[in-house]
């Protein structure tokens, strides 16, 4: 996947649960790798597309640190397995406190080819060992 | 004309009883919510008519094929049923009903998603303080990378100082 405006240049790997049902992110040893929810849509098909990465590793920044630095009108390009590649618009950013994670507008489905990026966000909590929030990308397909 | 009067009137649920058999192919099915983390529970409802008896919820998805019996008249008419998702694999399920009758009952689709939002960050290299500022910034939706960059080159000044 290829976001110019932060300079994201990703590969993508398939992910979906973890024994407690919440999303798989991919391996912290590979930062630098997006997570595609493939339970879900793939991007391009009809319904919410959903990537995962990493806003950092404990070696710095990881694939989407400046994920919240995307703005309505911004492009998402994702090269699909069969070689075809989908550009996405972003409609807008949004930050949520991980308790109040917006399944549905993240999960929905629809006619409309739509794609999500989720990372962490807010203030890292030493003492959990995480970030409070979480950030998301709401795009649409281009065209 | 007064075939589809008659069908019209029976799918607004006007209390035709028994004499509305073909009515009921109009019946509708409705899920709530259509989304859904695992372990939630959703709401399954039909217009069925409850004269004519309980409605079957049959729910198809990615590895189950089960049917749910109506347990109550529906608030607004007809009957409805409680699913629990605790167990189900993640994806898309379809419910189609059949009404007490035998007739059909409409469909409706819902979806179980993971559960809450994702772990996608380990706070940066211990000390690190830029990563930290860096998150604090993400989550107000500003201009984390320009954070995390102006820390970092004066972390680096600081080095080579």
């Amino acid at each position: 996947m290829v976001i110019p405006r932060i300079g994201v240049d990703a590969e993508i790997v398939a992910v979906a649960t973890d024994d407690d049902g919440a999303l798989e992110v991919p391996p912290l040893e590979h930062p630098e790798v997006a997570g595609w929810y493939r339970p879900g849509p793939a991007p391009g098909q009809a319904g919410n597309a959903v990537l995962v990465g990493h806003v950092d590793s404990t070696r710095g920044p990881a694939v989407f640190f400046d994920l919240g630095r995307l703005r309505p009108g911004d492009t998402v390009r994702v090269v699909r397995a069969d070689g075809r590649t989908v550009a996405f618009t972003v409609d807008g950013v949004g930050a949520y406190p991980k308790a109040r994670f917006p399944t549905e507008r993240v999960y929905g489905g629809g006619a409309a080819a739509r794609l999500r990026l989720i990372t962490c966000g807010g203030r890292f909590d030493p003492r959990t060992g995480s970030y409070p929030d979480n950030i998301v990308v709401f795009a649409t397909a281009a065209g | 004309m007064k075939a589809q009067s008659i069908l019209g009137s029976a799918a607004v649920g006007v209390g035709l009883g028994a004499l509305l058999l073909p009515a009921a192919a109009l019946a509708d099915t409705r899920v709530s919510p259509a989304t859904t983390p695992v372990g939630g529970t959703v709401v399954l409802t039909s217009t069925c008519n409850p004269k004519a008896g309980d409605a079957i919820f049959r729910v198809t998805g990615p590895d189950r094929d089960q049917n749910v019996r109506s347990t109550t008249a529906a608030a607004g008419g007809g009957l409805s049923a409680e699913l629990f998702t605790a167990g189900f694999t993640l994806g898309t399920y379809t419910v189609a009903t059949t009404c007490g009758d035998g007739s059909d009952g409409g469909s409706a689709t819902f979806t179980v998603t993971p559960i809450g939002g994702a772990q996608a960050g380990a706070g940066g290299r211990d000390g690190d303080t830029g990563v930290l500022v860096a998150g604090g910034a993400l989550a107000a939706g500003a201009v984390a990378g320009g954070a995390y960059v102006l820390v970092r080159r004066r972390r680096r000044a600081g080095v080579t100082a």
